[in-house]
């Protein structure tokens, strides 16, 4: 048994680097185990005689391409623990059900290896397929596994860390404001317009006036979008082995990259009619209604207010010597990868430069000749390959200068390494577990320092930030009691996504029980005008307005809105293209018997809805993933996974068809957890009614994992109250921390390292900054690992 | 007698870029070999976003399945009038397992769950047409309008057609790095002076990308070696364009101010659909996939008088809507446009055109927000022979779009029994096996 349990160990900890070749030789050992876990806990009703739910398992193999999607579902069902049922006798324990489902998971690697691939539970949505108690109950597999450490690898970048790079290459932004440290600053990530496209504008800075209103100035203005693509689904989307850049991104990078180099080198492309000292020089010809919407009904300051970099002093008549196309070359690169380049890298780049120069002259050689810095392989990827040291016994090389430097900087910042950490890393001062400390400390507590790492992960945690794209069906928009004037609702999503953005930022701040707060904080940031609406109860609505003497204004009691506190001033960071957008809003606080913490958010409950109604499913599944830590199976391919058109019905009697036998598996995991927060309407406004009736909010907690933590709940509220209490929750919480920081799913050999920024959180009053420490010092963040075999190929 | 099409097929032959290789998909699509032998054949996929309300298409009073002859089209698709004969208005077909409100997205072509940001979870129905048809060097080219902003700032985006489940197939919406990719090689001037510098730059790309792979280790170097690939590509399209330039030159379409200065997004919509169908005439490929809207929920028309834009135009009702009539026309124009075209270049006893198949639908079935029980169709064109035209049909029973599709492989000499569509779903979504028999000649 021991040698065994050795040998599995050591697939676990090699895996995947090295599955392949222990795999194909073990493949009767495979069959072997395997045959024996389902006999013992699986052929009772999935033999050829039971073939419970037509299942039979009797005589399965080992994983091939044609019995892999058998394995795949079987891989979800013993990881998840739904198989075999509860109620049954010869249920596995974790560690059975794991060292099972490690081994599926080899065989999937190996059978598919030529036919596509298996990386499924390499997805952060399969985080949570391994077993929390594996992780937190106790330590499992005592002295057999290698201490933690992530492969060495290539991190393509993020695509608002590439934008806010290419921004800072041509706008100027506001340096940090001590009195107003909501408002956008240099650093802070790219905001979406009005319209909801994230995008970022040429010359913004100098526009002094247009032809037309905003809309025709929004559509004047010219602008680009990220380049680089992420998968658009809720939850973290950013793993190191995600993305790769393709074709199609390389070449809009290249293009993208000549439209910067021009404008950081002659600024707007505009006629000389349209620069002016004010809109009033200029002629009145040129203001022509006509012209609205068009990129010439622009007029620019005649001062120049972008950048000046060292590709202006290029194009400038005699500027192009052997030292500018040094200094621009430098320049861009670090701006671009966050180094300087070697001098190899520099002597590469000049002769590109020279070349194309040579081809086009000046003017345009120069813009062509730097574009592929643009497309160097650190502008596009991260590199954590600790090509350099010696491994220690188990094959783990630490990251050091330029590579810990750049990790450390990434964990928090879209910008190239700050002065004093770019000293740290030239002085050979970025070697070792205590200069990351350090420099993680000192980052953490300099506001000057934007941190949109940190903001990024409470959206992909809490995913808040979709409320803005979900698109909404008129009438079902109206009755739901949203908004439903022009783009009205819509705009307002994508503002309450910044409000929820400030109220998590000002709970950091105080970095006292952040979670706990998020989830039960009765405060919450609005913008009056526009906000109340929202937060109120539908049935309380005024349907008919009455009608007010002509240069009054309608009030909120007028229209029925909740009574707000009057609150403090707070300041919220405005899309770029809004010219001198207000940022002060208002923080206040929510009556604590309708709605408490960001899942009582319209923001959060819109995120989680569709266009005619609530998502009960998605939001159960939400509290599911990202609270319980546990995980839902895929839906198959062959389930109509549509609830009946029924517009007269609840969606609670329209989600009969989810308590089918073959469907209620499943969705009694989602299903009791999303339905509490029927008390909202679809656009997030609190109702006590629904299609005339008291609405039913009853729910349910089910296989927590927790003692004490199951059981009915009689509403959202309850159930939150029940949850932001639970160790788990925050272990949970910690978890999918660990998952954006390092990049991946954690493994069994990351336990020490969650269990000890669990303690850090816990044990500093549940500080965001202890746990970040704490994770951000671990051998998961700082080892890097580069197996034999890998090095020997 | 000069055969533009056996030279660049011979061109083709072993060229990386142009193999299609049906891989397994997740939905256990039928693989294919390619079709041998027979008359040519090409067939255009227009997808109109935002719905295609069966009203705006069939014949007023036209109930059921009959012959076109005395029927008057719609306002909408008036312009099709002329070309009656060669049309075929198909009705009733469902696509309720597509989930298509807002946007089927690779569900619109690939018979499957499709939605936001969801992977393809196969080859579409267009890549697998091209995969059968005789290789060319552009085995499937698509081409994406837009906004003019968006297709500036996203001249490529993937959102209706895939080769393969998680590979998706990006279509080219901008007419000037189209033109140059295309025609760059042939062009005279700053374009052909631009053209040069760019490939040297290119090139040099290529080779510093590639020496940057060779620290990293194995199961990284896979990842990265799709970046490098990228500029291979790039790169190896543009040699192999560069050897048939003289064949290219007499097709190539007019470089002039609609591509380097437009007025409008119309202007670029009419460039890259000028574009495409030079590279059907040129026989660079087979297969033509146009997205008006790039399959999203936005979209611009500012050159055809219409203001609103985006997304509102989806909430708008189609029918008897001057908006829509204009979009619709304007499409209508296009398909018209291109069967001029085509018919103008001679092929064995008759024109291109008789070899060509255009197929029209929206990604999102009958309207924006919708289930996807019904999602009308209209075919142009025999496609030698094989199918049938001058016809209204309203499909009988529980068909999908992909019994359609099944439909058009059998046209092309590749049958199949179901397309995309797994034997257990079937029995739930489709009615029949095979093709839609009312619709092969």
């Amino acid at each position: 048994m021991k040698n065994r349990m050795q040998t599995l160990v050591g697939v676990l900890i090699l895996y995947p680097l090295l599955s392949a070749s222990l795999i194909s030789s073990d493949q009767v050992e495979f069959d072997r185990a395997a045959q024996a876990f389902l006999s013992k806990h699986c052929l009772v009703c999935h033999d050829s005689e039971a073939q419970e739910g037509g299942v039979s398992l009797e005589g399965l193999k080992t994983v091939s391409v044609e019995n892999s999607d058998l394995w795949k579902q079987i891989w979800e069902q013993v990881s998840l623990d739904e198989m075999p049922p509860r109620d049954e006798s010869f249920r596995p324990d974790a560690l059975e059900r794991f060292k099972f489902s490690q081994r599926i998971t080899e065989g999937l690697v190996e059978a598919l290896k030529d036919v596509g691939g298996f990386r499924l539970h390499l997805h952060p949505s399969k985080g949570n397929h391994l077993d929390h108690t594996l992780l937190f109950d106790r330590e499992y597999l005592a002295g057999q596994l290698e201490p933690p450490s992530t492969p060495a690898r290539i991190w393509r970048i993020q695509p608002q860390e590439h934008l806010t790079r290419l921004n800072a290459l041509i706008n100027l932004e506001p340096v940090f404001d001590a009195r107003k440290p909501g408002v956008r600053t240099r650093g802070d990530r790219i905001l979406p317009n009005p319209q909801g496209e994230v995008k970022v504008y040429f010359g913004l800075d100098r526009v002094i006036g247009w032809v037309g209103g905003s809309a025709a100035y929004a559509a004047a203005i010219t602008g680009f979008s990220p380049v680089l693509s992420t998968e658009d689904a809720h939850g973290l989307r950013n793993y190191a082995d995600q993305y790769s850049v393709n074709a199609s991104e390389a070449v809009q990078i290249a293009g993208l990259a000549e439209d910067i180099l021009k404008f950081m080198a002659y600024g707007p492309d505009a006629e000389e009619y349209q620069f002016a000292d004010k809109v009033s020089e200029i002629d009145a010809k040129y203001k022509h209604g006509d012209l609205r919407g068009l990129a010439q009904s622009l007029f620019y300051s005649k001062e120049i207010k972008r950048p000046l970099t060292p590709v202006y002093e290029l194009v400038q008549d005699g500027g192009f010597t052997a030292d500018s196309k040094a200094r621009a070359i430098t320049y861009l690169f670090e701006a671009l990868t966050g180094r300087p380049p070697r001098a190899e890298e520099l002597k590469k780049y000049v002769s590109i430069l020279e070349r194309a120069v040579g081809d086009l002259g000046q003017e345009e050689g120069v813009i062509l000749g730097l574009a592929p810095i643009f497309l160097d392989r650190e502008a596009v990827f991260r590199v954590e390959l600790v090509n350099y040291g010696k491994p220690d016994q188990f094959g783990r090389i630490m990251l050091q200068d330029d590579e810990l430097g750049l990790a450390v900087n990434a964990a928090f910042s879209y910008l190239p390494p700050d002065k004093t950490l770019k000293q740290s890393i030239v002085q050979g001062r970025m070697k070792t577990r205590e200069d990351a400390a350090r420099e993680v400390a000192r980052i953490l507590a300099d506001p000057e320092i934007r941190k949109p790492r940190i903001l990024q992960f409470f959206r992909e945690y809490f995913d808040y930030d979709r409320a803005g794209s979900i698109c909404k069906d008129t009438p079902a928009l109206n009755s739901a009691g949203g908004d439903n004037k022009g783009t009205n609702h819509y705009t307002t999503m994508q503002g309450m996504v910044s409000h929820t953005d400030r109220l998590v930022e000002l709970i950091l701040a105080e970095d006292k029980n952040v979670l706990e707060e998020l989830l039960t904080t009765n405060r919450v940031v609005i913008s009056p005008g526009t906000d109340v609406r929202y937060f109120s109860q539908l049935e309380k609505l005024v349907k008919k307005l009455p009608k007010v003497p002509k240069g009054t204004k309608l009030t909120d009691a007028d229209r029925g809105y909740v009574d707000l506190p009057k609150g403090k001033n707070i300041h919220v960071r405005v899309p770029q293209v809004v010219k001198n957008g207000r940022t002060n809003r208002t923080l206040t606080e929510l009556p604590l018997d309708q709605r408490r913490g960001i899942l009582t958010h319209p923001s959060w409950l819109v995120s989680h809805s569709d266009a005619m109604d609530n998502h009960a499913i998605l939001r159960g599944r939400w509290v599911r993933e990202r609270l319980l830590g546990d995980s839902v199976p895929d839906v198959p391919i062959t389930v109509d996974a549509m609830l009946p058109d029924e517009p007269r019905e609840t969606l609670r009697h329209r989600m009969r068809v989810t308590q089918k036998s073959e469907c209620y598996r499943c969705h009694r995991k989602m299903d009791p957890l999303g339905l509490p927060f029927e008390m909202f309407t679809h656009a997030g406004l609190y109702r006590t009614t629904e299609m005339g009736k008291k609405v039913n909010t009853r729910g349910e907690i089910i296989d927590s994992g927790e003692e004490g933590l199951d059981g009915p709940v009689k509403d959202a509220l309850e159930m939150i109250d029940r949850l932001a209490a639970s160790e788990r929750v925050h272990q949970v919480f910690v978890r999918h921390a660990f998952r954006f920081w390092m990049g991946r799913n954690e493994t069994i050999n990351d336990a020490p390292v969650l269990r000890a920024a669990y303690q850090a959180y816990r044990d500093n009053g549940g500080s965001m900054n202890a746990l970040l420490k704490s994770l951000l010092t671990s051998d998961a963040f700082l080892y890097r690992k580069v197996s034999e075999l890998e090095t020997r190929n | 007698m000069f055969n533009r099409r056996n030279i660049l097929q011979g061109m083709a032959a072993g060229v990386a870029l142009g193999s299609t290789t049906l891989g397994s998909t997740a939905l256990g699509s039928p693989r294919f070999g390619r079709v041998a032998g027979g008359s040519p054949k090409r067939v255009v996929f227009f997808l109109q976003n935002q719905g295609f309300d069966p009203a705006t298409c069939v014949p007023a009073g036209m109930k059921e399945s009959g012959s076109l002859s005395g029927a008057e089209l719609p306002e909408p698709i008036r312009p099709l009038e002329p070309y009656k004969d060669k049309l075929h208005i198909i009705n009733g077909l469902h696509g309720r397992h597509t989930s298509p409100s807002h946007s089927a997205f690779f569900g619109a072509l690939g018979g499957y769950r499709g939605g936001i940001g969801v992977p393809p979870a196969g080859a579409t129905i267009d890549h697998v047409v091209s995969g059968q048809l005789p290789e060319t060097l552009l085995p499937h080219l698509c081409i994406g309008m837009d906004a003019i902003e968006n297709m500036i700032s996203r001249p490529t985006l993937a959102t209706l057609s895939a080769a393969d489940a998680g590979k998706p197939v990006f279509m080219h919406s901008n007419p000037k790095l189209l033109y140059q990719m295309l025609f760059g090689g042939i062009a005279t001037g700053d374009v052909k002076r631009k053209f040069e510098a760019r490939s040297n730059v290119f090139n040099r790309i290529e080779e510093i990308a590639q020496q940057s792979s060779t620290t990293l280790p194995p199961s990284e170097r896979e990842r990265y070696g799709g970046y490098v690939a990228g500029f291979r590509e790039i790169n190896g399209l543009r040699e192999k364009l560069e050897t048939v330039s003289d064949h290219l030159r007499k097709f190539a379409p007019e470089y002039g101010d609609k591509i380097v200065k437009p007025k409008f997004e119309t202007d670029w919509h009419d460039s890259l659909l000028d574009i495409g169908i030079a590279s059907l005439k040129a026989g660079l490929t087979n297969v033509l996939t146009i997205g008006s809207g790039r399959g999203e929920i936005f979209g611009s028309w500012k050159g055809l008088g219409i203001v609103p834009a985006g997304h509102n135009l989806g909430h708008m009702k189609q029918p008897g809507n001057p908006i829509w009539i204009k979009i619709r026309q304007y499409n209508c124009r296009m398909l018209v446009k291109i069967m001029k075209e085509l018919e103008s270049i001679p092929e064995g006893d008759g024109s291109m055109m008789d070899n060509t198949l255009i197929v029209y639908t929206s990604n999102n079935a009958d309207k924006q927000h919708t289930s996807g029980a019904n999602w009308p169709f209209m075919l142009l064109g025999d496609l030698s022979g094989t199918m049938t035209t001058g016809r209204y049909t309203s499909v009988r029973g529980n068909r999908p779009i992909n019994a359609l599709y099944a439909t058009l492989l059998h046209a092309i000499g590749a049958p199949c029994d179901r397309f995309n569509m797994e034997k257990s779903i079937a029995g739930k979504y489709d009615s029949k096996l095979g093709p839609i028999e009312e619709l092969l000649a």
